[in-house]
């Protein structure tokens, strides 16, 4: 008995080890994008505060790209704004908008709080929260209106986002102008591009042509701008072209992000998810 | 004890900088420092192991909860914590290491403290990142991720084990 008890005392912190470092890892295996974004989220209500006051001094260095890029905007909506104006005269608008109603999408804005790109899991902390009517899954786009990611999780002041240079990030894209379109996703590589897989042989993408998003996915508006066109590869099997998207959003350097939600989103799913639909999909 | 207070002091400012300071350097995607290491690295040489583990958890969890990544930092934390007094053995010698002090260049000597950094460092950051990655399909691009990172971490590691040194007694 003491023999043993001296065998314990001599193991016992390989046997610590072992066992900590069993729970770590089986704790790290179970675990998914969204269990760290809850982490996140968690630890962001205790360091929030100080990242924000980081943040904010590091959004002073930028005021003035900021700005500029705005200005684009707001020149780019004055011009629509004109053709509208133009139709206004024509006396036609009061038709047009009748039937509108109220817009698909919502739209809010925040800054970024924390952000990395340097990470294969990275993940965008956004100051708003439910707070500010922030709910997952609206879409996080640059201020010049590109792709930046999606929120996977909010609490009450601050929500994380699944930035578009992530490994589980997937959403689909397609070739401006085309009907061919394919799945976006990230390699981990170079933080300046992603890839677009899947996209059929017929699409013959050319270097510098748009990418932009497919109103398929339930996170993005239709025709939000991804990137152009790097370059691209047929696969082994010559099926389908893999290519190589520059993305317009720059990433490292994300300070103001537009968040869009689809008001319809719940809608949707609930219509898609409603026993009428289950029935028809059982007949077959 | 006495020098428990430096202790904390430095496991606080290694979380701060690395949370405020390091996680930020959005320079390159092969550039990822992870000082906060420097606390493991620094604890005295007659630290118990129990007590190694003990602090490898702490710092480990709480890295984890900063950078919501779920037990990886963890795991290499825990690791180094583990291996940190059989690597001391075998640069410097048990029976030196029992008299108890801290890691230094003044204690180890130059070139020692620097290559003791370095394994420990690169143990680390070579469990971090393949962790990270969790593939095979881009071995060259991490390995290249932990020699930049591991290269970067340990000049910086220098430069705080120098401050934290030259501010406590040699021998407590």
């Amino acid at each position: 008995m003491r023999k043993l008890f001296e065998f314990i005392r001599s193991v016992y912190v390989v046997v610590l080890f072992v066992v900590l470092e069993a729970i770590a890892v089986s704790y790290y295996a179970r675990s998914t994008y969204y269990t760290q974004a809850r982490l996140l989220s968690r630890s962001n209500q205790v360091v929030g505060g100080v990242h924000g006051l980081f943040a904010g001094i590091g959004h002073y260095f930028t005021l003035g790209r900021e700005n500029r890029m705005l200005l684009t905007r707001v020149t780019q909506l004055e011009e629509r704004l004109a053709q509208y104006e133009e139709a206004a005269t024509a006396e036609r608008l009061d038709g047009y908008m009748q039937d509108i109603g109220e817009s698909k999408y919502r739209f809010a804005t925040g800054s970024v709080v924390a952000n990395t790109v340097n990470r294969a899991q990275n993940l965008i902390t956004v100051n708003r929260g439910h707070r500010d009517g922030i709910v997952e899954e609206m879409a996080v786009l640059s201020p010049d209106g590109a792709m930046a990611g999606y929120i996977v999780a909010c609490t009450e002041r601050y929500s994380v986002a699944m930035s578009v240079l992530n490994t589980s990030f997937r959403a689909s894209g397609k070739l401006a102008d085309s009907e061919y379109y394919g799945s976006i996703y990230w390699d981990g590589l170079d933080q300046h591009t992603v890839i677009l897989g899947e996209l059929s042989k017929y699409a013959d993408p050319q270097p510098g042509q748009e990418v932009v998003t497919t109103g398929f996915s339930q996170y993005f508006p239709a025709d939000v701008l991804i990137g152009w066109v790097e370059s691209a590869s047929l696969n082994e099997t010559r099926t389908a072209y893999t290519v190589r998207v520059r993305l317009a959003a720059e990433m490292s350097r994300l300070g103001e992000v537009v968040l869009v939600g689809n008001r319809d989103l719940f809608e949707i799913r609930d219509l898609q998810q409603s026993e009428q639909v289950e029935q028809h999909t059982r007949l077959k | 004890m006495h020098r428990t207070l430096p202790y904390l002091g430095l496991f606080a400012a290694a979380v701060l900088l690395q949370v405020f300071l390091f996680d930020n350097l959005s320079i390159s995607i092969y550039l990822n420092p992870l000082v906060y290491i420097v606390f493991i690295a620094l604890l005295p040489l007659d630290t118990l192991p129990v007590a190694l583990l003990g602090a490898g958890l702490a710092l480990g969890v709480t890295m984890d909860c900063a950078m919501g990544s779920a037990g990886v930092n963890t795991i290499a934390t825990l690791l180094i914590a583990f291996l940190r007094p059989a690597l001391i053995g075998m640069l410097y010698g048990r029976e030196n290491a029992r008299e108890g002090g801290v890691p230094s260049s003044a204690r180890f000597g130059e070139r020692l403290f620097v290559s003791y950094l370095v394994v420990l460092t690169l143990i680390h950051h070579a469990v971090f990142f393949s962790l990270e990655a969790l593939s095979w399909t881009h071995a060259l691009h991490t390995l290249l991720r932990v020699v930049v990172s591991s290269a970067v971490s340990v000049g910086f590691i220098w430069i705080i084990a120098r401050i934290f040194t030259a501010k406590l007694p040699m021998r407590v």
